[in-house]
């Protein structure tokens, strides 16, 4: 009996590993949070938002509020593959410093992650961001945890008042260097104000081992300070789609996004703008 | 800055129009007075950040054909050849105010339409004082004088002749390490060693290169000498005597088809620029140890005549065919890849030795070029083919080869024609046959038609052809350039060949297809985005029928997109995504690079850096990248498989007197199990003047 627990414990834990891999990002170490970005298809490398350390730590550049967000994302209607996320955002001088945490899994297999992240202006069209990262990986039985320090870096360039373009390397150091299994993802793609209420955006991404992914989106702002947005994936042909709306100093977002076999993934995220 | 440009487009556009619009004298008029209180100005002020940004849209155009180049498995070495003709010109640019057209044709990615429109214009309106000047030129364009501008200098003569003998002299030296690669069969260390020395003096230049692949001894041969040395003296007139060489010199004949040990780029179908005929005598300096005359050549020229004659006794590396005492009976083949790192292979080190010598005889009528050329090729030791490979009974035998050939090219209004008829030993014949029309400055159009017999031999000669001999090819080549509007290019072209006779891997005549697009928006001197299309397509050997060989079509189409970015004169970002599929194997490949370059201001470092993923489902798929390398060393890595290349490489400046350069590269490859194997290399330059 003890036996077949610990067959069970290890079937249900690839199919966690399984899931958590393919079923949303090809990298699972490169988390990205929030649910507006989840309603752009998370196409946003380019496009300035709260939840910026988890996609271009550049963009922290333009986010000079301090403040504090949550974020709980479930996928396929499975509670056991959520994802809760918290980040900080300090503004400090010419630079803006982000604070994130983030938890996936349950008590037998789960990841967590931390990171500590800075992102600048270099000059009127530049800005660039870091961000070190921990993370640590549980695994039931056999099989090892994983215990990593990395780091990714990203820039930004406005191309010009309404043309953005970014670039974001995620742990670029080969893994036979460090000993570790994290893989790396290299993401570029540009955005476009095509006017005061829509943006639109495209990047391309890859990781190790993986396919090229192209993601798309828009943001519509169809009311005062209300958005609608939308986006597709070629990974696992995802569609999504989201909502946000601005109280005050509350913003809460929601987004959903579909797996092509395997059901919709949804997203909920509280930011507070403290000042 | 942002206005300067501006308005340096707008100047640029005005000539263009000019140039259409008015009659010549009046266009004379304009440019000179534009030029001298417009120009002149702001030219030193655009310049200046013009050139970063313009030498990395450049690598563009460059990358594209090199990486063209390094996939024709046929001919490995050219690649290399090409890319060290562009680090040649790169250190000794072309002075085009000085300049005949002569020495224009050095820019040898110039059509000959340019390289007559660039003379003529300076001839007339004299001196250019900025690179914007030449897109103003008929036959130029903005893309066009971008190209040029790292390989050509504006900058009269400091000494003000060549006559001067001001002595100066370039040391550079390159140490290439790969630390992963321990191969003990190997006769010498890892260690690859490239030197280059070369002086001048007025119109005096003499130099050596001596080279040690990885592997292979520093000195062989009693006595003992460097793995491979070569060396020259050369001397360049105006007048009666262009051209002098005694020791190793590279030389093409119009077309090429007869003599060319020069570059050869194949045939490029979105760059028009590349077909001419003309001759080309010059020092050798490259490192292919099997391609190249050593002797003595001259150039002459009287009036509108010009004759070059040479001699030639070099030894070259051959495969050679035993009896059981020993003693050489025959060469099976030429060996060409320069690499002596075993017992076995330096044995076939210079094994051979070949006399060539001939002549070419031109003549310049107004509107018309004619030449003719005769060579002779004696080897020491007779060469046989496998006479039990139908692939090869049309190849060379014996220890003679005799070239002739005569080659035109006359503008007829705005169409270029040119061609090429060659016989070797009277009985095979080669036939080139092009022409190039500019029905507009906006629109470049080229044909090239060829055609060789399926034994015509040239063992020192290559014309415009896909295979690396061309005997038995047939083939048409189409292309165009065009500005289909403000700052958009549009490059296309088709390649069909016949092949009449077997080939490697094709047990039954066979044809190919090439197509390619491509199309440029140059949005701004800041950014800049390119797409790309290349479509290929081969009849290859079906390996699953028995007996006969069966027949299967072999296709590829690639996609490329690559946008560059440079914010500030000094830094560039640059983002590529390739994606390829192959069929009948069904295998697709991707990549996403990104490269970033910097120069610092404050201290004398420049920096690259690439990152860059892959992904290809096969070796079929494989994607190749070009990347910045060491001077006169190159690097265009196959990438397959699944995992990552990156490198990153620093240049440091040292006052006027030297340069060091450093690379260090790493390739990590994911195995089957998630192992993942990694080469690492290590490249060093050091670059002396004084």
């Amino acid at each position: 009996m003890k036996h077949l627990f610990s067959l069970h414990k290890i079937i249900v834990s690839l199919l966690f590993v399984f899931l958590s891999s393919s079923a949303i990002r090809s990298n699972p170490f490169t988390i990205r949070a929030g649910a507006g970005e989840r309603g752009t298809g998370l196409a946003c490398i380019m496009r300035s938002g709260f939840w910026s350390s988890f996609s271009n730590q550049s963009l922290l550049a333009n986010n000079r509020s301090f403040s504090a967000g949550v974020n709980y994302e479930n996928r396929f209607g499975i509670p056991e593959l959520g994802t809760c996320t918290a980040a900080v955002i300090y503004p400090a001088g010419k630079s803006s410093i982000g604070i994130i945490y983030s938890h996936f899994g349950y008590p037998e297999f789960r990841r967590n992650m931390g990171g500590i992240s800075c992102g600048m202006s270099l000059s009127g069209n530049i800005s660039a961001g870091v961000q070190v990262d921990y993370f640590s990986e549980n695994l039931p039985g056999e099989y090892d945890n994983i215990r990593v320090l990395t780091f990714e870096a990203g820039a930004v360039f406005d191309l010009s008042e309404k043309v953005t373009a970014a670039i974001h390397l995620f742990n670029p150091v080969p893994n036979s260097i460090r000993r570790s299994t994290v893989p790396s993802t290299l993401t570029a793609g540009a955005g476009i104000d095509l006017s005061k209420t829509l943006f639109a955006g495209a990047e391309a991404e890859m990781s190790t081992k993986e396919k090229l992914v192209i993601r798309t989106g828009f943001e519509y702002e169809a009311a005062n300070k209300f958005w609608i947005r939308g986006g597709f994936s070629t990974e696992n042909s995802s569609f999504s789609f989201g909502l946000g709306y601005l109280m005050k100093s509350l913003k809460i977002d929601l987004g959903f996004s579909t797996h092509d076999r395997l059901g919709v993934t949804s997203s909920v995220s509280l930011i507070y703008i403290i000042r | 800055m942002k206005s300067i440009s501006v308005n340096n487009m707008t100047y640029s556009r005005f000539f263009a129009d000019l140039s259409q619009t008015f009659a010549p004298s009046a266009v004379k008029r304009c440019l000179l007075f534009i030029k001298e209180k417009l120009i002149v100005p702001f030219a030193f002020l655009l310049l200046n950040y013009s050139c970063f940004c313009q030498v990395a849209n450049n690598a563009e155009i460059i990358s594209n054909i090199a990486e063209d180049l390094a996939a024709e498995d046929s001919d490995p070495e050219a690649a290399a050849i090409y890319l060290e003709y562009l680090n040649e010109l790169s250190e000794n640019p072309v002075k085009i105010n000085q300049a005949d057209e002569n020495d224009l044709s050095r820019l040898f990615f110039l059509s000959d339409f340019q390289v007559r429109s660039l003379a003529d214009y300076i001839k007339r309106n004299g001196n250019i004082v900025s690179i914007y000047e030449i897109a103003a030129i008929p036959g130029f364009d903005q893309h066009a004088a971008e190209m040029m501008l790292p390989f050509i200098s504006l900058k009269e003569n400091a000494t003000g002749s060549s006559d001067t003998l001001s002595v100066r002299s370039t040391l550079l030296t390159n140490f290439i390490l790969k630390p992963g690669e321990r191969d003990t069969s190997s006769l010498g260390s890892p260690l690859k060693i490239l030197s280059k020395y070369r002086i001048s003096a007025g119109r005096f230049s003499a130099g050596f290169t001596t080279e040690k692949d990885a592997g292979e001894k520093f000195f062989t041969g009693s006595p003992p000498l460097p793995e491979f040395f070569s060396a020259y003296t050369s001397y360049s007139g105006k007048g009666l005597i262009r051209r002098v060489i005694l020791g190793d010199f590279s030389l093409s004949f119009g077309a090429g088809t007869c003599i060319n040990t020069a570059m050869r780029t194949g045939i490029q179908l979105t760059a028009p620029g590349f077909m001419t005929v003309r001759d080309n005598l010059k020092p050798y300096t490259s490192t292919d140890e099997n391609n190249f005359f050593r002797g003595a050549a001259a150039d002459l020229a009287i009036k509108k005549t010009e004759l070059i004659v040479f001699y030639s006794r070099n030894r070259i590396d051959a495969t050679p065919e035993l009896s059981p005492d020993s003693t050489i009976l025959f060469i099976s083949s030429i060996y060409k890849t320069g690499l002596h790192n075993t017992s076995s292979l330096l044995l076939k080190k210079d094994l051979l030795t070949e006399t060539v010598y001939g002549m070419s005889l031109s003549y310049n009528f107004r509107f018309m070029r004619i030449g003719a050329s005769w060579s002779e090729t004696r080897l020491s030791i007779p060469l046989h083919i496998n006479a039990d490979d139908p692939e090869s009974i049309y190849d060379f035998e014996g220890a003679g080869n005799r070239l002739f050939s005569i080659n035109y090219n006359t503008l007829a209004g705005r169409i270029l024609f040119y061609g090429e008829m060659s016989l070797n030993n009277f009985s095979n014949s080669a036939l080139v046959n092009g022409a190039m029309l500019r029905p507009s400055d906006r629109l470049t159009i080229n044909v090239l038609w060829r055609k060789y017999s399926p034994g015509f031999t040239a063992l020192n000669g290559k014309g415009p052809g896909n295979s690396s001999l061309s005997s038995g090819e047939q083939g048409i080549t189409g292309n165009f350039s065009f500005e289909a509007a403000k700052h958009l290019f549009i490059s296309a072209g088709c390649d069909v060949t016949h092949y009449s006779w077997l080939k490697y891997r094709c047990s039954f005549p066979s044809m190919s297809r090439k197509d390619g697009i491509v199309l440029r928006y140059l949005a701004s001197e800041k950014f800049s985005f390119e797409f790309s299309y290349d479509y290929r397509y081969s009849m290859i050997n079906d390996q699953n029928t028995s007996g006969v060989a069966g027949i299967k079509r072999s296709e590829s189409s690639t996609f490329k997109w690559l946008f560059r970015y440079s914010p500030e004169e000094n830094s560039s970002f640059a983002t590529r995504i390739s994606y390829k599929t192959v069929y009948p194997v069904w295998s697709s490949g991707m990549l996403l690079l990104q490269d970033i370059n910097y120069r610092f201001t404050r201290i004398p470092l420049t920096l690259w850096f690439r990152y860059c993923l892959f992904s290809t489902g096969s070796w079929d798929s494989r994607l190749y990248t070009y990347e910045n390398d060491l001077l006169y060393s190159f690097s265009i890595p196959a990438l397959s498989g699944e995992g990552s290349r990156s490198y990153i490489m620093v240049k440091w400046d040292i006052g006027h007197l030297a340069e060091l350069r450093i690379k260090y590269g790493l390739t990590s490859i994911i195995q089957k199990h998630g192992i993942e194997n990694f080469d690492d290399e290590l490249k060093l330059q050091v670059r002396f003047w004084f």
